[in-house]
């Protein structure tokens, strides 16, 4: 429900103000080999205000969100400012102004399942795991529900409300292959409520076939060869390639704290196959995994055009490195809970679709590796990156070799784009990102499979 | 923080609503507490942050069903509404015999630290480690710094009659930082600890000065020449990682309950090289930053959990061990020390043959059977007894079990992080790779 009077608290003082209220509402089902091994739920409710002063800012919160607790927000706020300006002040200048404004809804009209149902509900996957499986070392299954809803006022004007639900199902299977445990995963489901999300649990039985068929290849894997090959990363790792490799060194916060692309702005930085931007809400044609109208600096939120056809185009920015970078502020600030600030996060960051097709791209390759799912990634201020690989194939002669154990890619973002020879006119998203920049926070990421050349860590 | 009602008489109440809901056992607990943030971002003061919050977490178990939930609200209408919130979700859940809680203790109270903050000496040592590192490393860049203090109240019951109570005030700092210069750039790097007192430069907490004096002598880094099968020196920072990769992979609740450890059946036995002792002391006196209780609601105590190489405990909880017969590791598995060698860090570097000094692993998660791999960051390339130069685009694979059971030798010297005491470590057989021209798969 948006919080009312949130705007008059942000208008009367003499600094430049934002005041949210916000409340994250979670929950989480985990079946550990068919036991209920965690069922709760959470909310984390409260406001916040942040003021600037002469170019530095005070942040201040409380769990409580009546008037008074706003007001005493607002005020220790500016005290905080007030408190470093003395100290650290200098002449900066009025922050960029575009006040968003709007109510953003995306939670179910249909009504909920009961708690029982949704045990139940992961009961049954969890059965048809065993069933489609026989002989799994261990099976770990989980639902993750988490609703954002955010009322923000700015003393400039920005006066918004939006409830953001994300829903996911996680599923990680263990096969025993040589006395070894070996293990696969996936994630399902994404922007919305259970029920708009999810519909009955043999709608999945299809992707858990899949995953459980790749888990006894990648049992009988190999271990990749390390060294520099010729890679296709399908869709998945070319989502955390635009986030790990690309994304965090444009944003402008790393970009002026040393970040190579300070040095790239203008220049290419990828083969002319490669265009990447971080969307705001809506990309081609199609509601983002994590839509974002209004940032919680209440910035009307627009795409950043990062890479145009090879080109490095653009920062992702917050008011205050806007007005360093004489830019125009993207909407990138956002923050996780009510306690948090805004910092410079992605949105929904994606390779563009190209022309080639998928088939064609593994027939052009000789000698290389096809990657299919990441784990985690990191990604340095020299563009230098990392990410696990937990799923993919070797490619011989233009054709699907056996599957390859768990692995570790890398490479120098900027040097790596610029091999990428094809890009297939397929993509996709995924929406259980979670960024760890300071605040962990729901990002998207998407892509398309992309042929380029990358460093791969294996066994000699 | 301490003007309200007392925390105890809080989490009594909210086990009175559990079990006038219908709880047949109850846990509750609240957290209080208030942060003072100062942060640096690009190399200037940008923000002063306080925030408050509370947090109370009930814990029904219906039978053998559990049901749990937190709310930040602790009036004594929200705990109501979450203890029946809390236990209808037990009733919809499934029995598991293994879920229980820890027996009767009376009450005991923990206290460490101050209760508020000198705002004035967190921002005089910020600006001094701020002018001390423009001064001493004009090249680095510190991407971002966050000092702040938190002090939190933690009040723990259950309706067995165990009951805890704990206090802390500390200060917390971390740095991330970069060096560039004419074009050139290191690999970004961080780091960090947590004390009681602002007594001592923030320099000198853990390892900061020596990683912003190694990020400066890093600009020119390029990957080892071809790959190679060799030494692995871990800093205590890396080593702090793989530690908690090893209680991932081998000692921890998904583990074991799982039956993935390899370790599963070997209490007892010599998994690990002898000069590798590892304890969890979170009952002091050494580790700085302990905790009296653990999560599951037992009085903390001091154990070994690696002695000499031979497994002397998991870290499972009461779940945990519940579920798999193992016994509960009665320190909660948390304030590692391990226990230095007898070996000076220069000795150690000078007995490697051909490898590298590894400052930060970049990698995937290691696999259940312990095998990892990924990029060694912020990293020195050593041969025949001599660091050669700072390394870039270069990768390292093993298996976690190997790597400690290939253990050489184990420092002298030790840092203290606040809450763990790691020493650098020698191990051999880490395949080690370069970004160069592979021959393909």
């Amino acid at each position: 429900m948006k919080h009312s009077g949130l705007a008059d608290s942000a208008r009367p003082f003499a600094e430049y103000t934002e005041v949210r209220s916000q409340e994250n509402r979670s929950s989480q089902i985990s079946l550990l080999n068919g036991d209920v091994v965690s069922n709760g739920s959470g909310t984390q409710s409260g406001v916040s205000a942040r003021v600037h002063k002469n170019g530095v800012w005070g942040f201040a919160s409380s769990p409580e969100k009546d008037r008074a607790a706003l007001r005493s927000c607002v005020e220790r706020a500016t005290a905080n400012a007030l408190f470093l300006a003395s100290k650290e002040g200098r002449d900066a200048g009025l922050l960029p102004s575009r006040p968003g404004t709007g109510d953003h809804d995306l939670a179910s009209g249909s009504p909920g399942r009961s708690k029982s149902e949704l045990v139940e509900f992961m009961r049954d996957l969890d059965a048809h795991c065993a069933k489609s499986l026989p002989g799994l070392a261990s099976r770990s299954l989980g639902l993750s529900r988490l609703d954002m809803e955010k009322t923000l006022a700015t003393s400039d004007g920005a006066d918004s409300w939006s409830l953001i639900p994300r829903t996911l199902i996680f599923v990680s299977l263990t096969l025993a292959a040589r006395g070894e445990p070996i293990e696969l995963y996936d994630v399902f489901g994404g922007l919305g409520s259970f029920e708009d999300v999810f519909s009955e649990p043999s709608a999945l039985y299809g992707r858990l076939d899949l995953l459980a068929e790749r888990l006894r290849q990648k049992a009988r894997g190999v271990y990749a060869k390390p060294g520099t090959h010729d890679v296709i990363l399908d869709a998945d790792l070319a989502g955390i390639l635009a986030h790990e490799a690309i994304g965090h060194t444009v944003e402008a916060d790393l970009v002026l704290g040393g970040s190579v692309a300070a040095d790239y702005l203008g220049q290419p930085v990828a083969s002319p196959l490669i265009s990447l931007t971080d969307f705001a809400n809506d990309a081609l044609g199609r509601r983002c995994p994590v839509p974002v109208w209004v940032d919680d600096e209440g910035i009307e939120a627009r795409d950043a055009v990062i890479i145009d056809r090879g080109v490095l185009s653009s920062y992702m920015h917050n008011k205050e490195s806007a007005a360093h970078f004489g830019a125009e502020p993207t909407g990138n600030a956002r923050a996780y809970g009510f306690s948090d600030e805004p910092i410079i996060r992605m949105r929904n960051t994606a390779i563009l679709p190209g022309q080639s097709s998928l088939e064609d791209m593994i027939a052009g390759v000789d000698r290389g590796y096809y990657f299919l799912r990441p784990s985690n990634g990191q990604a340095d201020s020299t563009s230098e990156f990392m990410f696990g690989v937990t799923m993919g194939y070797e490619i011989r002669g233009g054709k699907l070799g056996p599957a390859v154990r768990d692995c570790t890619v890398s490479g120098v973002a900027f040097d790596v784009l610029k091999t990428v020879s094809a890009v297939s006119r397929d993509m996709s998203w995924t929406a259980a990102g979670m960024c760890g920049k300071k605040q962990s926070i729901p990002v998207g990421m998407g892509g398309p499979a992309i042929r380029c050349r990358m460093n791969v860590g294996g066994r000699a | 923080m301490t003007d309200r009602a007392d925390g105890m008489d809080v989490v009594r109440a909210a086990l009175k609503e559990l079990k006038d809901a219908g709880a047949d056992q109850a846990v509750a607990s609240l957290t209080r507490g208030e942060k003072s943030e100062l942060n640096v971002d690009s190399g200037r003061m940008s923000l002063y942050r306080t925030t408050a919050n509370v947090s109370i977490g009930v814990m029904a178990l219906v039978g053998s069903r559990k049901g749990s939930v937190s709310v930040n609200d602790a009036s004594p209408e929200a705990i109501r509404t979450a203890a029946k919130e809390a236990v209808a979700t037990a009733r919809a859940g499934r029995p598991d015999p293994a879920n229980g809680i820890s027996p009767a203790r009376e009450l005991e109270r923990f206290s460490r630290g101050q209760d508020k903050p000198d705002s004035e000496a967190m921002y005089a040592r910020l600006r001094e480690f701020v002018d001390y590192a423009g001064r001493e490393y004009p090249d680095t860049m510190l991407e971002q710094c966050v000092l702040d203090f938190v002090a939190v109240d933690t009040f723990y019951a259950n309706s067995n009659g165990a009951e805890f109570a704990e206090r802390d005030g500390a200060y917390d700092f971390s740095a991330m930082f970069t060096t560039k210069k004419g074009g050139r750039a290191s690999s970004f790097n961080s780091s960090g600890a947590s004390h009681l007192s602002l007594d001592t430069p923030l320099a000198q907490w853990g390892t900061l000065d020596r990683l912003m004096r190694e990020s400066a002598a890093s600009l020119d880094a390029r990957p080892v020449d071809r790959a190679f099968k060799g030494d692995l020196i871990l800093t205590p920072d890396c080593l702090g990682d793989f530690l908690s990769f090893l209680d991932d992979a081998y000692l921890g609740d998904y583990a074991l309950i799982t039956g993935n450890s390899p370790w599963k059946k070997k209490l007892g036995r010599r998994v690990l090289s002898p000069l590798v002792t590892v304890r969890s002391e979170p009952n002091g006196p050494r580790v700085e930053l302990g905790y009296g209780y653990t999560g599951d609601g037992f009085r903390a105590e001091n154990c070994s959990i690696i002695e000499a190489g031979r497994l002397e405990s998991f870290t499972l909880g009461l779940y945990g061990s519940n579920k798999t017969g193992l016994p509960r590791c009665p320190s909660g598995g948390g304030a590692v020390i391990m226990e230095p060698g007898g070996t000076p860090y220069t000795d150690m570097v000078a007995s490697v043959k051909r490898g590298i000094v590894m400052s930060r692993f970049s990698g995937g998660s290691p696999s259940k059977n312990g095998d990892f791999s990924g990029v060694a960051k912020n990293s020195f390339l050593v041969e025949d007894g001599r660091i050669i130069r700072p390394l870039a685009e270069t990768m390292v694979a093993g298996n976690l079990a190997r790597l400690f059971n290939d253990v050489r030798a184990v420092s002298k010297e030790t840092v203290s992080f606040g809450s763990s005491i790691l020493p650098w470590v020698l191990c051999g057989g880490v395949h080690i790779s370069g970004a160069v021209k592979g021959r393909g798969a």
